[in-house]
């Protein structure tokens, strides 16, 4: 009997442990695949690690561009369970209006799309509030967010980034594939509360690379200022200012003016702030390209800075026009006299002597017609036809700066081939990618040393006794050339009144630091004439490029100044003469001569806005005087005094009698 | 089909124990209507005896002795084992908590960091410099007002430590 129930009780025993057995091999192996994924959905999830966008600096490592993480909150509507009452928590959690949002969700709900951002770039209290929630139809996600922390500086260099943060101009548009990085993925575990207990990579991403530009910021945001003041002050329409280190190619500074800011979406898809007038738009450079005709010259004929040049009295006749040059009382003079002073029918003189063949060949050679390889969308190639679509005139027109259209950063390059003995480089303007330092293309050799020697000499020469004037630098030798060109209207087919005022130059002369190229486009009357308008200019960011390199000086402290009424005279004189009153769009049948007497010009007229403010007052003598007659003495005359010891004045600085400059304290000592 | 009393009985039957007492009707009707029954346990008496073990020696079991340190050495051996398998499994959970929070640490300070970066940029821009400077009748220097040092020589850097 008891061995009848024991064999029960054992019975049921295997019973029991084959049904676990049964059991486990049903788990363990019959659907052992389906329970681990039903697990791993639970447990394991599959996580984007976006990869930040790089960071854009300037040459110093300030930050230009930079992402930050950012996080968003979307919803599903078709998922909602009450679109009113859904909206009302949303709304009352993110601080949104309650209305505007319930319409937004309906109107999504009603196109049948399952995705709306209910708002974007949340505060972290938000995102904490929503995740205590704890609803599945909520969904906060990470996002990235590009930020420019200087505004408008540099726009047109950096561009600008879409919605999606990819590039769409500028540098964030040419090395977008660099900046963007990759992503990775991580498999992370979590428990039944969400929260993480383990992470795996499951695919290596990459960051995204940073961008040290060749600009300098400090550089950059004073040929912003400058621009913009000369653009406002004489009208233009637009201007642009190229700043470049000869010897590398690298640019220092590159403006366009409107600009933009690119935190903000456009305005509209043709924003004409948004277009880059140093390398996106070209423009007849006028009288700049005769550094161009004489550098040829130089190279290939057996002219010297010294030879003389027929002017032919200010008229020259060239097969059925004639042409009259802006200087009319000029006839023979040196080859030098013809920069310094921009003759046109020198010039052409000069380019007749040249010949077609060989000034195509050192057009090319200087860059011009091609694209200079600036790693900026959008870049101008320029306009230089084909030998065999030269005109009979146009080797005439090209030599004095017409029938051809360069953009500011060819002038830029080929300004560099005179400065850097007559190699030409290309600008670029990365300086390190992701840290490794870029290296320039190799230079080719345009002139020979010798030639660009003598250019630069002549480029004095249009400085200190020619248009450029305005020019000087205050304590540097500088040479440059200045630009006034016609702007010919293609649909009245003739040329306007308003002008391209250019100067392009370099400073010292002897072993030049910076080029700097200066347009200005559609100045009006001659006080938008390159020598007024864009010569001042190129002072001023030039003194501050020399400065901010730690350039040292080749020039004593002052120079007296021109007298102003000569110096606006020589301003006006390298105008490029352009058809005023033909329907030819031919400049040589000029009959409107620019080539007034100096007298005849008021200095008002052409007296630059962006020019330096004059001298405020001489500095009285205070030697002898107590410390109370010299203060009485200042504040009368609105000097400001600086003291040092007590007693009589015996030592003052500035001297009496020097001129004082705004901003410029006497420092006066006094002893017993 | 047998009770459960009659399972023992049958059993007590077959262990050889004897016959129960079965009371029958003469033996309470000659009990003295007058004398008040018996209380309950009034015919039991109690009192302390004295036992003496002192003289009882254990009588040595080594075997079973034995088995009992074998099991304790088992059970010491199995916990070990237990904790040494378990507990890696739940370190590294409890590490992955632990890592995790930093994890999420590391990227919040990471976003911070940034975000002053770009506060920090934000304040040092050229714009917002500029209006500081003329707010405080700040004025760019003039050339001459610009000297440049020597950077090839060790006597700036030595007058600015003097």
């Amino acid at each position: 009997m008891v061995d009848r129930r024991l064999t029960w009780v054992a019975a049921l025993v295997f019973v029991w442990g084959a049904a676990i057995f049964y059991n486990l091999i049903k788990l363990q192996i019959i659907h052992h695949q389906d329970y681990v994924q039903k697990a791993r959905a639970r447990q394991e999830h599959l996580i984007q690690i976006p990869a930040a966008r790089g960071p854009i600096l300037d040459r110093t490592g300030r930050p230009l561009a930079m992402s930050l993480s950012i996080q968003s909150v979307t919803v599903d509507p078709l998922k909602l369970p009450d679109l009113k009452l859904n909206s009302s928590l949303l709304a009352n959690q993110l601080h949104l209006d309650e209305a505007e949002l319930y319409s937004r969700i309906q109107a999504t709900f009603d196109s049948r799309r399952g995705f709306l951002w209910v708002k974007r770039d949340i505060t972290p209290l938000e995102a904490q509030n929503l995740q205590a929630l704890n609803l599945d139809w909520i969904h906060v996600q990470p996002e990235s967010h590009r930020h420019y922390p200087k505004g408008t500086l540099a726009a047109h260099v950096l561009g600008g980034v879409d919605f999606a943060e990819a590039g769409n101009a500028g540098i964030e548009k040419a090395l977008d594939a660099e900046l963007r990085g990759q992503a990775s993925q991580a498999l992370r575990l979590t428990d039944a509360r969400h929260r993480g207990i383990d992470q795996q990579l499951a695919s290596e991403g990459r960051a995204g690379a940073t961008i040290a530009l060749t600009i300098d910021e400090r550089l950059q945001f004073v040929a912003e200022r400058e621009i913009a003041a000369a653009v406002q002050a004489h009208n233009a329409v637009s201007g642009s200012v190229v700043v470049m280190n000869p010897y590398d190619g690298q640019v220092l500074a590159l403006a366009s003016y409107p600009t933009y800011d690119p935190n903000q979406p456009p305005a509209s898809v043709d924003d004409a702030g948004r277009e880059n007038h140093a390398t996106g738009v070209s423009f007849e450079p006028g009288s700049v390209f005769k550094v161009i005709t004489l550098s040829a010259a130089l190279e290939t004929t057996s002219l010297g800075p010294e030879s003389l040049i027929n002017c032919h009295g200010g008229v020259l006749t060239l097969f059925t026009r004639t042409i009259h040059d802006s200087h009319g009382g000029m006839g023979i003079v040196h080859m030098w006299e013809v920069l310094a002073h921009s003759s046109n029918i020198g010039a052409i003189e000069i380019g007749l002597q040249v010949g077609r063949e060989h000034m195509y060949d050192y057009v090319r050679r200087f860059g011009f017609g091609q694209k200079t390889g600036i790693p900026l969308p959008g870049e101008d190639r320029g306009r230089l036809r084909r030998l065999p679509l030269w005109g009979a005139t146009s080797l005439a027109s090209i030599s004095m700066g017409q029938e051809i259209s360069v953009t500011t950063v060819q002038l830029a390059q080929a300004a560099s081939v005179v400065a850097n003995g007559g190699l030409l480089v290309r600008p670029r303007l990365v300086l390190k990618n992701n840290g490794q330092t870029t290296s320039p293309a190799p230079p080719v050799r345009v002139i020979q040393p010798e030639t660009a020697i003598k250019m630069r000499q002549m480029m004095e020469g249009v400085v200190l006794e020619g248009t450029g004037k305005g020019a000087r630098l205050e304590g540097y030798t500088a040479g440059g050339k200045t630009g006034s060109a016609q702007i010919y209207d293609f649909a009245a087919h003739r040329y306007t009144h308003t002008y391209n005022g250019s100067f392009m130059g370099f400073a010292p002369l002897t072993n030049p630091a910076v080029v700097v190229v200066v347009t200005l486009n559609g100045t009006h009357g001659q006080a938008g004439f390159g020598g007024a308008a864009a010569a001042p200019v190129f002072r001023a960011v030039a003194t501050e490029a020399l400065r901010i390199l730690d350039v040292p000086k080749d020039l004593p402290e002052r120079q007296p100044a021109a007298p102003a009424l000569i110096a606006a005279n020589e301003a006006i004189d390298d105008l490029a003469i352009a058809d005023l009153g033909s329907k030819q769009p031919n400049i040589l049948e000029d009959a409107g001569d620019d080539d007034r007497p100096a007298s005849a010009i008021p200095a008002q007229a052409i007296a630059s806005p962006a020019a330096p403010a004059p001298p405020q007052s001489a500095v009285p003598n205070f030697r002898g005087m107590s410390l109370r007659a010299v203060l009485a003495e200042a504040a009368a005359k609105g000097l400001t005094v600086q003291p040092d010891g007590s007693g009589i004045a015996r030592v003052q600085d500035p001297p009496a009698g020097a001129v004082l400059h705004a901003g410029e304290r006497i420092r006066v000592q006094f002893a017993r | 089909m047998a009770t459960v009393p009659q399972f023992f009985r049958r059993t007590a039957l077959a262990a050889g124990a004897e016959a129960p007492v079965v009371r029958t009707e003469s033996a309470r009707i000659q009990r003295d209507p007058f004398l008040l029954r018996t209380l309950p346990q009034e015919d039991v008496f109690f009192y302390c005896k004295k036992i003496d073990n002192s003289r009882l020696v254990r009588e040595a079991d080594p075997e079973s002795r034995g088995k009992c340190w074998s099991a304790i050495g088992a059970a010491c051996v199995a916990l070990a084992l237990l904790t040494g398998v378990l507990a890696p499994g739940a370190a590294s959970t409890l590490a992955g908590y632990r890592i995790e929070v930093l994890r999420a640490e590391a990227h919040r300070l990471a976003d911070e960091r940034r975000a002053l970066e770009l506060q920090q940029a934000e304040l040092l821009s050229p714009q917002r410099l500029e209006k500081l400077a003329q707010r405080q009748n700040l004025v760019t220097p003039l050339s001459s007002q610009v000297v440049h040092l020597d950077n090839q020589s060790d006597s700036a850097v030595a007058m600015v430590k003097k």
